[in-house]
């Protein structure tokens, strides 16, 4: 844990970069660092989601047995207070040895309120919509990270039942788009988003985490064919606008790497889109690759890891769904894969000129 | 200074939004050099990946009119190139090492085009036991962790293969146990006798398998009680999970110390489900299992505070 010395150490650094002296609260940073030293570890934060993720199919194991799910009011009145327990409790104790207890009774929450609205004959657009809001409004009381997560994902799944349950398939690429331009200011635009205000800068790590998850999980439904119909136009589109993004990211990687003759980087643009474009039919493929290089630049290694992980997974889905004879597919597969080694020799030789010079 | 020393201190603090971008970048954010090295890597495992799934998309395609020695030729032609380069003095270890995976691959679409002229099968546990035993020379010399995850990956593929179409009358639970047996084996190896430092998510992924099996032998052979091998699994698991947490409290490491717990939280509530039936239960389960979870993170929790304090 960092003590005050540490503090004055790390503020001082801050003093030199901004030239002038920084108001603080010495207090709030110290409780701050007690309260995140907590947090910080990942086995701790993945055991509670999966806890409390075990302990609600329990439950719901639990209701379908018994069958106590015959009272619609009661059902709605009970995971209201589950939820509502939930988020009050954080102002009551913020410590995060009963986040799983939380998460647990969230998600409860959730499925007894859904129950409950299907016990009462509601329309499944106007549970979501439900959903939607409640868990708007859970992030907006509390910034606590595992139920911030939870409530994005909450968020993002009630869009997409919304979605499939009016079969509005060609909705599906317009949300990836969305979520991708949101995600990508996200990852860029750190600095301006967690000095905005207290409650962005909470939100910010879970949030972020969230929106990957949110994504890989939507761009499933583009990255394996026959899951739903989507109109060709509108797959091309959300494919222009994922290469967009990347192609951007590039234009800042420029600054990063050292590039600065406008002829290497008319290359490297013409060969990064001449890359993607192959892939347009599946545009998981060219998310994928956005998250991973997101995730890169700030270095955020769960990010990386899910990214390179679905990354995998939609090139095997693309080829394998790729209406072609083997043969065909062995050649296209060999000729990228040719590409992609002269590419390494060709990188590995500039890097050898560089450094001689 | 790390990602979360700017999110606190930008947090209770006037700093301007410049101050922290620059912070992020100096401090936090991948530099040239790691670009430059995860471009490469990226660039040479699509290439290689993309190759060699070409050239086994090449012989899956069904070549009627090919000869036999025609396609042996090309498998065995392509391998031996492939050994060539692995042996070329002047190349870099990374790359050396990713090649000889490939060769290996390699080596799975020799026994495979073999399969096909002879007619034994594709999915044969023959088929991957000749490629298991052949690659073994490679995996020990390159000690590359991809290779050796893939070595892993066929024995455990198979002894599955050998128990489903061999071994008649294998239990799940002996199965498991196994299973478990080996990958045990391999992961204290991996930490114990490792010449060299080993990547955690190569550890990981072996730990993570190592304590699924008996987690699922177990669960099962709760609700099969005339399991023999029953007793076994159990008796081993209580070792090995003991053995587990005392390394991961020696070694501060808390993957073990979460792994383990939550893989028991599963095997307590399986039993809690098998001992008594009808509904309530289920709420005692759910109930068991915030709180378990709950102490497990306390604890977790305490043991870190103390590393800290330590260090």
């Amino acid at each position: 844990m960092k003590d005050k010395d540490d503090i004055k150490i790390l503020l001082d650094n801050f003093q030199k970069l901004e030239n002038r002296p920084i108001q603080y609260d010495e207090d709030a940073i110290v409780s701050a660092y007690q309260k995140d030293n907590e947090g910080q570890s990942l086995p701790i934060k993945i055991l509670s989601i999966f806890g409390g993720i075990l302990a609600s199919l329990a439950f719901l194991g639990f209701l379908m047995i018994t069958g106590l799910y015959n009272s619609g009011v009661g059902l709605l009145v009970t995971g209201g207070l589950l939820i509502a327990g939930s988020i009050l409790s954080i102002k009551v104790n913020d410590s995060i040895i009963i986040d799983t207890l939380r998460v647990s009774s969230y998600i409860i929450g959730f499925t007894l309120i859904g129950f409950g609205c299907e016990q009462l004959k509601l329309d499944e657009n106007i549970i979501s919509i439900i959903f939607i809001i409640i868990a708007l409004s859970s992030l907006i009381i509390t910034q606590n990270y595992i139920l911030s997560f939870v409530s994005v994902i909450i968020i993002n799944g009630s869009i997409l039942a919304l979605v499939l349950r009016n079969n509005a398939f060609n909705f599906i690429p317009i949300y990836i788009s969305i979520l991708a331009l949101v995600m990508t200011y996200f990852f860029l635009k750190e600095a301006n988003i967690i000095t905005k205000s207290k409650v962005l800068s909470e939100l910010y790590n879970p949030v972020k985490t969230g929106l990957i998850f949110s994504f890989l999980i939507a761009l499933v439904f583009l990255g394996k064919k026959g899951i739903v119909t989507i109109s060709l136009g509108y797959i091309l589109y959300s494919s222009g606008i994922l290469i967009l993004a990347i192609v951007y990211l590039i234009s800042i990687l420029f600054n990063v790497l050292d590039v600065t003759q406008t002829r290497e980087k008319i290359n490297i643009y013409v060969f990064t889109i001449l890359t993607l474009l192959p892939t347009a039919l599946s545009p998981a493929i060219s998310g994928a690759i956005l998250v991973i290089l997101l995730s890169f630049y700030v270095n955020y290694k769960t990010g990386f890891v899910l990214g390179i992980i679905s990354f995998s997974y939609f090139i095997f889905q693309y080829y394998y769904d790729l209406n072609f004879t083997l043969l065909t597919k062995s050649i296209l597969l060999f000729s990228s894969g040719l590409i992609f080694i002269a590419l390494y020799l060709f990188s590995s030789k500039k890097l050898i000129v560089n450094e001689k010079v | 200074m790390q990602r979360e020393d700017i999110q606190i201190i930008s947090r209770y603090s006037d700093l301007t939004e410049q101050a922290v971008d620059e912070a992020l970048k100096a401090n936090v954010y991948n530099d040239k050099i790691a670009w430059q090295k995860f471009l490469r890597l990226f660039f040479i495992s699509l290439g290689v990946c993309f190759t060699v799934s070409g050239i086994v998309f090449f012989f899956a395609y069904n070549w009627e009119n090919l000869h036999k020695f025609v396609k042996f030729g090309l498998t065995e032609g392509l391998l031996i190139v492939t050994v060539i380069i692995v042996l070329l003095p002047k190349i870099n270890a990374n790359f050396r090492n990713i090649i000889l995976t490939a060769a290996s691959v390699l080596v799975g679409v020799l026994f495979a085009v073999f399969g096909q002229i002879y007619q034994t099968g594709a999915n044969a546990y023959d088929f991957f036991l000749a490629w298991t035993i052949f690659v073994t020379l490679w995996v020990i010399v390159s000690n590359f962790a991809p290779l050796w995850l893939l070595y892993i990956i066929l024995i455990n593929t198979t002894f599955i293969l050998y128990s489903q179409q061999v071994a008649n009358g294998w239990s799940m639970v002996f199965v498991c146990a196994t299973l478990f047996i080996i990958n045990a084996i391999v992961l204290v190896s991996a930490i114990f006798w490792g010449k060299k430092k080993i990547p955690n998510w190569f550890l990981n992924t072996v730990a993570l398998a190592s304590v699924s099996y008996p987690t699922i032998g177990i669960v099962v052979g709760i609700f099969n009680i005339d399991q023999t091998s029953f007793p076994f699994l159990v008796l081993i698991t209580a070792l090995a999970y003991t053995f587990g947490i005392w390394y991961g409290l020696k070694t501060k490491n808390a993957f073990y110390l979460s792994v383990i717990p939550f893989s028991l939280i599963i095997i307590v509530s399986a039993f809690i489900i098998k001992i008594s039936d009808g509904g309530m239960i289920f709420l005692l389960v759910s109930l068991f299992i915030v709180l378990s979870i709950t102490l497990t993170i306390k604890n977790l929790l305490d043991i870190q505070k103390k590393w800290t304090n330590e260090r």
